[in-house]
């Protein structure tokens, strides 16, 4: 492993042992702990597409938003309680709607924009994204509007023995110790209930979980496949590519096209996940959270895009524990200090905000190819074996 | 139909679009990336000027219905917006190593950090500058047209910043380098302009109108932390339609795609008298100067001016 590599280890490694240990204190519960770990396997999904994208061919997409949104409308449509258009079915229906629709948008966005200068698609997709937030606003008679898709079931819902699972499983009661050195310290640990909400969420975690390790897989036999070849070349010399004879217009196509199902089906997951899909969850901001993943691990590097959702997740959830646990005024007064103080711990919203701004910032300046910038992905499995014989 | 008032409407929106596109236009030619920031430049000088403005009260007389402390506000705000930009070139932009599209993400960094600062110090709900609304002007009410003096006036000052960044381009010294270092940076460089000045001189115009923009966009609306990225992807949509890096195509794309987005409610009622045209509201104004542009990338992938530089 590299330093960087030892380094990334260590720090999910602790970060989860942390998790762990809230998780045994009571600090969190065990349902949030899996939706966190939830959220980190859709942030890893979204990173992923867009690794596809960005990071394979070098396509910048500003829509992640937009295509999570896809995702996650189409199956909230199909299930939601709240649906004004009852199509029937259930979370195939969902699946295969989303991905069809999200196929469509990224085909209407390529064609105009795939033959022209890079930041053309930068723009154009950026604003089409608004254009599908904005429908998602206003065409309340399809999308309820504002209000949002409540109601949502969970991913088997009336499935055949997947969907009575959680109820059949036995509820595990833990009970409460306190352990602690007297006079010093006290802790309480465990005195959790694990019954039928708690596996329904774990199985909503299998189910990210195979989403992620079935994606890892086909993305990592792409990517080494011929056609992740004229990938990487078209990234690094677009002419090289078209000279060699590649018809790179349609490349580049079929990634934006992949990475852009990849992102729905974060969205069809985020949709079972939060029980509830709003027009909030279509603003850019989340496509900058998804590019934070991916340049701070690495444009090119699935193991970076999963360090990168990790990030993420770190940041959104992190600042708001933070409003909880920091004091809302600083100890020691210094005028200027005190103020600015003030502002970043009573408004989170734009502390999270200026944090995403910086990061950005420093990610360019200091690492712009990112904390695990993609090696073995670059080579064939067996040319390194032969390289350490 | 009130279509003459619409075409009044487009062309004061019209006004803080140029002002906009041309900044953005001028930057993509010279310093070569779609700097994402620019619309959050926008709301630094219009909160700057808010900030003037609330210092000077209304001094002096009123010229077209605004005092002049507003004009002094505005000047001040183009100043902090130029300040902030030149700044951030030097400190963020200039060192990095990465391509264009390394810029083009940075500044997206560079956005959210001025739009969280100017959160943290004025919140995120909408302020109004502190000047009383003008009724639509007497004489033109008959033929249906409704504009306020303040209208007048910033159709007026964005006429007066125009013409002078025409001449300024065309007939002084720091125009001809300007122009020179846009066409083909290496050759000014060889021939011995100093193109790191031109950049920040490009770096000063271009933010400083989109600093009086956004001062305009303050006045005609509200203010809001939020108000430059809205306004952003129209701005785009004027600078792609006029070919990016031409300063006069940007000109025309803003006055275009400005006239478009106030023109939508006339849509709507051709909407309900042909059974062809698409009914959507004005709350896809900025939707439908986005498809324009989308349209006319398809047709004429080099804008309006046809990727001619400033």
């Amino acid at each position: 492993m590299t330093r960087a590599e030892q380094g990334v280890t260590l720090f999910v490694g602790g970060f989860g042992f942390l998790l762990v240990l809230a998780l045994l204190t009571g600090t969190l519960t065990p349902s949030y702990t899996l939706y966190l770990a939830g959220l980190t396997g859709m942030y890893v999904l979204l990173s992923f597409g867009l690794n596809a994208q960005w990071g394979y061919t070098g396509l910048i997409n500003f829509s992640v938003a937009a295509f999570f949104g896809i995702g996650a409308y189409a199956t909230a449509l199909v299930t939601a309680t709240n649906s004004p258009l009852s199509i029937p079915g259930g979370v195939l229906v969902g699946l295969v709607l989303a991905i069809l629709a999200s196929a469509v948008v990224a085909v209407a966005i390529a064609i105009p924009t795939l033959r022209l200068r890079s930041d053309y698609l930068a723009i154009a997709s950026l604003g089409l994204a608004e254009v599908v937030r904005q429908i998602v606003l206003n065409q309340r008679d399809w999308t309820n509007g504002s209000g949002g898709l409540r109601g949502i079931p969970d991913v088997f819902a009336g499935w055949p023995v997947l969907g009575e699972l959680p109820e059949q499983l036995p509820g595990l009661q833990f009970t409460e110790y306190a352990v602690g050195i007297p006079g010093l310290f006290r802790v309480r640990v465990l005195g959790f209930t694990l019954d039928t909400p708690f596996w329904t969420d774990l199985l909503n975690f299998v189910v990210v979980v195979v989403f992620v390790v079935a994606v890892y897989l086909l993305l990592r036999r792409v990517h080494r496949s011929p056609w992740g070849r004229v990938l990487r070349t078209i990234r690094s010399d677009e002419d090289l590519a078209s000279a060699l004879g590649k018809d790179t217009y349609g490349f580049k196509l079929q990634s934006f096209v992949l990475g852009s199902i990849i992102m729905a089906l974060g969205g069809i997951f985020y949709a079972f996940l939060a029980a509830y899909v709003s027009p909030g969850d279509l603003e850019p901001i989340n496509t900058f959270y998804v590019w934070i993943a991916v340049i701070l691990g690495g444009s090119g590097s699935n193991r970076g895009a999963m360090f990168g959702g990790f990030v993420v997740v770190a940041i959104r959830e992190g600042t708001r524990f933070a409003s909880d646990i920091l004091p809302s005024q600083l100890p020691v007064n210094i005028p200027v200090l005190v103020d600015v103080y003030g502002a970043i711990v009573s408004d989170f919203g734009s502390t999270r905000l200026l944090i995403v701004g910086l990061l950005i910032v420093l990610v360019m300046r200091l690492r712009p190819e990112g904390v695990l910038p993609p090696q073995r992905e670059l080579v064939w499995p067996s040319a390194l074996e032969e390289k350490d014989e | 139909m009130a279509i003459l008032e619409l075409l009044a409407n487009g062309l004061v929106f019209s006004s803080i679009i140029v002002l906009a596109s041309i900044g953005l236009s001028l930057v993509y030619s010279i310093a070569d990336f779609a700097n994402f920031a620019h619309g959050d430049t926008m709301a630094v000088g219009a909160y700057a000027a808010l900030l003037t403005f609330g210092v000077l009260g209304g001094v002096g007389p009123t010229v077209l219905a605004l005092p002049v402390g507003f004009f002094i506000a505005l000047a001040v705000g183009a100043a902090v917006a130029a300040l902030v930009a030149v700044v951030t070139h030097v400190v963020v932009y200039e060192p990095l190593e990465v391509d264009s599209i390394g810029l083009l993400i940075t500044s997206i960094g560079v956005a959210f950090v001025y739009r969280a600062i100017i959160q943290l110090r004025f919140g995120s709900n909408p302020i109004e500058f502190d000047i009383p609304l003008q009724r639509p002007i007497e004489a033109l009410v008959p033929l249906g047209v409704r504009v306020t003096v303040h209208d007048v006036a910033i159709v007026a000052t964005a006429a007066l910043l125009v013409v002078g960044l025409h001449v300024l381009l065309q007939y002084t010294d720091l125009g001809r380098k300007m122009r020179a270092t846009a066409d083909n940076p290496d050759l000014a460089r060889v021939s011995g302009i100093r193109t790191r000045r031109v950049e920040w001189w490009t770096w000063i115009i271009g933010a400083g109108l989109a600093g009086v923009g956004g001062g305009f966009l303050g006045l005609y609306n509200q203010l809001s932390p939020r108000m430059g990225f809205d306004i952003l992807l129209v701005v785009f949509a004027a600078v792609i339609l006029g070919g990016i890096g031409s300063v006069y195509g940007a000109m025309a794309g803003g006055l275009l795609i400005g006239v478009i987005n106030q023109l939508m409610p006339a849509i709507s009622d051709l909407a309900v008298a042909l059974p062809l045209v698409p009914n959507v509201g004005p709350a896809y104004a900025d939707s439908v100067a986005f498809l324009i542009m989308v349209a006319v990338l398809l047709v004429r992938p080099s804008g309006i001016a046809g990727g001619e530089t400033t």
